[in-house]
């Protein structure tokens, strides 16, 4: 199987780019259900490669639940089931013989709230790469590290790797789930919401963080606020009770959108 | 202001009934209390006094002569850790699919359920139980039959412990590390067991405590034994039940042995349980 | 090798991957499987204690049939069983002492969630919570070298003299002063579950809402007002739940019912007469048994015990999960 994306460019949604961005994911009629509560309806857009999605919208409207789609981090729970088609590399993830931890070790995902695992700063980043690679001691080194500098926390924490992850600070935290992120080597990281529990100025490392990122990894971003969906992402889906809106370039979303609704949330009518 | 007399009465007669339920309460804890501490009190004068170096290293004695407690202590920490090794792994993993693997399993509730029967089922059944299934079975008594008959009464503490313990962890403790590609067990070791691993020995701990006094159970499975056994196989002293035994009968050297091993098992059984107290209090102040 | 900024490495891990992913699958799958048979296993247990219980006391209840139950006979040596002595013995001991360690219980709790200093509130706390482990067989034993001779002689002649002259209390406060009887075996029980039935109170009365109870306050009631009109009519399901859970720890308590019960098989309308219960009945006379039927007797003793108390503990789990549930919403 080759991890290597193959320019088919089968795109649902057609010519909303002018470059030749192969899709890495393309979610097709997607529907999702709580029980008998569908929360998302008939949901169809691309993620194209190495490029930064956001997905804003109202809470309730469903966008994070898109994103767990992309991981089935909604395995976890019972009664819940997706339908249609979500392409990754144009192999369909929900099929039922997709191996979950296989797909969640290319696709990535960072939370709301930082979650540290209960151990060092060191094991937390070797936790995920020690499942599928059996590295010497040296080589895992080198990787807690590159990790670590990656997501711009190696200058805070060098000296102390053998402490635990807890004691670091919330945005500190936030930059080491990420890092553990891409220890496992990734190709897509979804993060839900991930500066929401942080301060300003932690806020504003995530996101150059993220803007570096996207030069090897395929993001998608749910986000509350707006500015920060302006700021990092190149595409932006709105979304609203459960259905797309609209989905275009972020310019085009917060100058001149195609749809009164969007126009209206992003100008701060309503929400 | 002016207040209206009437109230004034009704007022006073509120406060007055107030003053005599909450005199009631405070007379409640000080004979709860009081009852208690005279129980301990007593069993600590009586118990200190018998205490010497022969009650742990002589056997017990027969009537109207000097002994000690030896062999009913080496029986109990047996049959106890025995017990402890049957039914911790089993509790643990038990609790461990209530919470991980079968959360949303609508065997689950039924298991709960059951399991909390088990917790506070008559002691003496579950030796009548054992003694139905092994020791009819093998012919005899046996240490064996005891540690088996405790093991029944440890399993569902840990089971309970357990789940709750997992139950604590957050979820999305578990979606990070599923995040990752984590494969569930592995998930269950590293972080479940990692962040509930404090209440888990606490719930041991705990299960130990109980076990250490049980009688019941064991009058009919261990049974006893006058002399040093370390055999599974043939009947074994326990400490609940030579206190049963001697305490019953009406020698004044054995009535003695039964308050100095009363006093161990107690002394046993608070230590075990204030070491799991701290120990669960710590893991929450890490948290 | 693991440079990350070298793009094929991202897409190099393919191998082990596979690799690794099939060994997952079959752990976990493995992992599955074993926590499930362990899981199932309490619930073989129970079956299994049910079912040896119902096998061993087969030939008594086949031969007594309904008699086991309703008579009072417990001759090993005419080989006749009644059981009604030993249930009724049960029942009564379990009633008394829930009828002194209820009230005595609430009140302890209402002291220490509204009336104890907070700095003691702790260190009262964990003593009770430490006194609920201590085993049954330490109350047995003071039970019966302390408070049995005491209430001999100082409780019960008073008892007798006092009650002697009024019609159905003479009857209940009837006999010679044994010391060792039902009441000395009730309140043995009540100390015994004091502590179990405090601990759960005092949880249950700390899931009161401070908003409920600091509205209340607010309003101008007394202490006795809010635990009256707020506390117990909010917690009521909880504390039912927890008293019928220390009801089932009394029914089944056998150790220290065992010394200071003095193990008489036979009804008596006093309650200063010895008597016995079911597990005291099988406690003293299981080891000593001959003879089939009389094993089987013993253990038809145990299955209805068995019954009673799963009932209680049955209906005590259903209140404690229905107070749950209102506390989560």
């Amino acid at each position: 199987m080759s991890m290597m994306a193959n320019n088919l460019g089968t795109s649902a949604i057609g010519a909303r780019t002018d470059e030749n961005t192969p899709e890495k994911i393309s979610v097709r009629d997607l529907s999702f259900f709580y029980g008998e509560t569908k929360a998302l309806k008939n949901i169809s857009l691309p993620l194209y490669e190495r490029t930064v999605t956001a997905f804003i919208g109202p809470s309730g409207c469903g966008k994070s639940t898109l994103l767990r789609c992309l991981n089935r981090m909604y395995e976890l729970y019972p009664k819940q089931h997706a339908e249609g088609e979500v392409l990754l590399d144009n192999v369909n993830i929900l099929n039922p013989k997709q191996d979950l931890n296989l797909l969640r070790a290319k696709v990535g995902m960072v939370f709301q709230k930082p979650t540290p695992f209960p151990m060092t700063i060191y094991d937390n980043i070797a936790f995920g790469v020690k499942l599928y690679e059996n590295l010497p001691r040296a080589e895992m080194n080198e990787r807690v590290e590159s990790s670590l500098r990656r997501a711009a926390l190696w200058d805070e924490v060098k000296d102390k790797l053998n402490t635990s992850g807890l004691g670091l600070s919330g945005g500190q935290q936030q930059r080491l789930c990420i890092a553990r992120t891409i220890a496992v080597r990734p190709e897509v990281i979804l993060f839900d919401e991930p500066c929401s529990a942080l301060d300003p100025i932690s806020t504003s490392k995530i996101e150059e963080l993220i803007d570096e990122l996207k030069d090897h990894y395929t993001i998608a971003i749910v986000t509350h606020n707006m500015q920060q969906a302006a700021r990092v992402s190149e595409f932006t889906a709105f979304m609203y009770l459960g259905e797309l809106i609209e989905y275009d370039r972020t310019e085009k979303i917060f100058t001149t959108p195609s749809v009164k609704k969007t126009e209206e949330y992003v100008t701060g009518r309503f929400g | 202001m002016a207040t209206d007399v009437r109230n004034m009465t009704l007022y006073r007669r509120r406060a007055v009934r107030n003053r005599v339920y909450m005199g009631l309460s405070v007379a409640a804890a000080a004979i709860g209390l009081g009852w208690l501490a005279i129980i301990l009190g007593t069993l600590l004068i009586k118990g200190l006094a018998g205490i010497n170096l022969a009650v742990f290293t002589e056997m017990t004695p027969p009537p109207q002569a000097a002994g000690g407690l030896a062999n009913a202590i080496v029986g109990s920490l047996i049959m106890t850790g025995l017990a402890v090794a049957i039914g911790t792994p089993i509790g643990t993993l038990a609790g461990t699919y209530m919470a991980e693997y079968g959360r949303y399993d609508k065997l689950t509730p039924v298991i709960r359920f059951i399991n909390d029967i088990l917790l506070s089922a008559p002691s003496i059944v579950i030796g009548l139980f054992i003694y139905e299934v092994l020791v009819t079975r093998m012919g005899h008594f046996s240490g064996l039959a005891g540690a088996v008959a405790l093991a029944v009464i440890v399993l569902p503490v840990v089971v309970r412990t357990t789940e709750d313990m997992l139950l604590l962890v957050p979820n999305t403790l578990r979606e990070a590390a599923a995040a990752l590609g984590t494969p569930t067990w592995h998930i269950v070791m590293k972080v479940g067991y990692r962040a509930a691993r404090a209440g888990i020995i606490t719930g041991v701990l705990l299960a130990v405590a109980r076990v250490t006094g049980e009688t019941a159970p064991l009058l009919f499975t261990a049974l006893n034994n006058q002399f040093w056994s370390t055999n599974l196989n043939a009947p074994m002293p326990s400490l609940p039940v030579v206190i049963f035994q001697f305490a019953l009968s009406p020698y004044e050297n054995w009535r003695e042995l039964a308050w100095t091993g009363a006093l161990l098992i107690t002394f046993a059984v608070l230590s075990l349980s204030i070491l799991a107290r701290v120990l669960s209090s710590k893991s929450g102040g890490e948290r | 090798m693991a440079e990350l900024s070298v793009e094929t490495s991202f897409t190099s891990a393919v191998v082990d991957r596979t690799r690794a992913l099939k060994r997952f699958a079959l752990t976990d799958a493995f992992f599955r499987s074993l926590t499930r048979i362990c899981a199932i296993s309490v619930l073989v247990i129970l079956g299994a204690i049910m079912f040896s219980l119902v096998e061993g006391s087969w030939l008594a209840l086949s031969t007594f049939k309904l008699d086991f139950v309703t008579t009072e006979v417990w001759n090993p040596v005419t080989i006749k069983f009644g059981a009604l002595s030993p249930i009724y013995g049960t029942l009564i001991t379990s009633f008394l002492s829930m009828l002194i360690a209820v009230p005595l219980g609430l009140g302890i709790a209402i002291f220490l969630t509204e009336l104890c200093p907070p700095l003691l509130r702790r260190p009262f706390g964990i003593a009770i919570e430490l006194l609920a482990g201590i085993p049954s067989i330490i109350y047995g034993i003071w039970g019966l070298f302390v408070f049995a001779p005491f209430l001999q002689s100082h409780v019960q002649p008073f008892l007798i003299d006092a009650f002697a002259d009024i019609p159905v209390l003479s009857s209940l406060f009837a006999g010679p002063p044994y010391g060792i009887g039902i009441l000395t075996a009730s309140l043995i029980l009540v100390i015994m579950i004091l502590p179990f039935i405090v601990a759960i109170t005092r949880d249950v009365f700390e899931t009161v809402p401070t908003v409920l109870r600091e509205s209340a306050y607010g309003l101008g009631c007394t202490t006795w007002e809010v635990t009256r009109n707020v506390v117990l009519p909010f917690t009521r399901v909880g504390v039912i739940g927890g008293c019928m859970l220390a009801l089932g720890r009394a029914l089944g308590e056998t150790m220290a019912i065992t010394f200071v019960i003095g193990n008489a098989h036979r009804i008596s309308g006093s309650i200063l007469a010895p008597g016995t219960t079911i597990s005291a009945t099988i406690a003293n006379e299981f080891a000593e048994a001959v003879g089939d039927v009389y094993f089987s007797a013993l253990i038809s003793l145990g299955l209805i015990l068995f019954f009673i108390t799963f009932i209680v503990l049955a209906i005590a789990r259903y209140m404690l999960l229905r107070l749950e549930r209102q506390a989560g919403n």
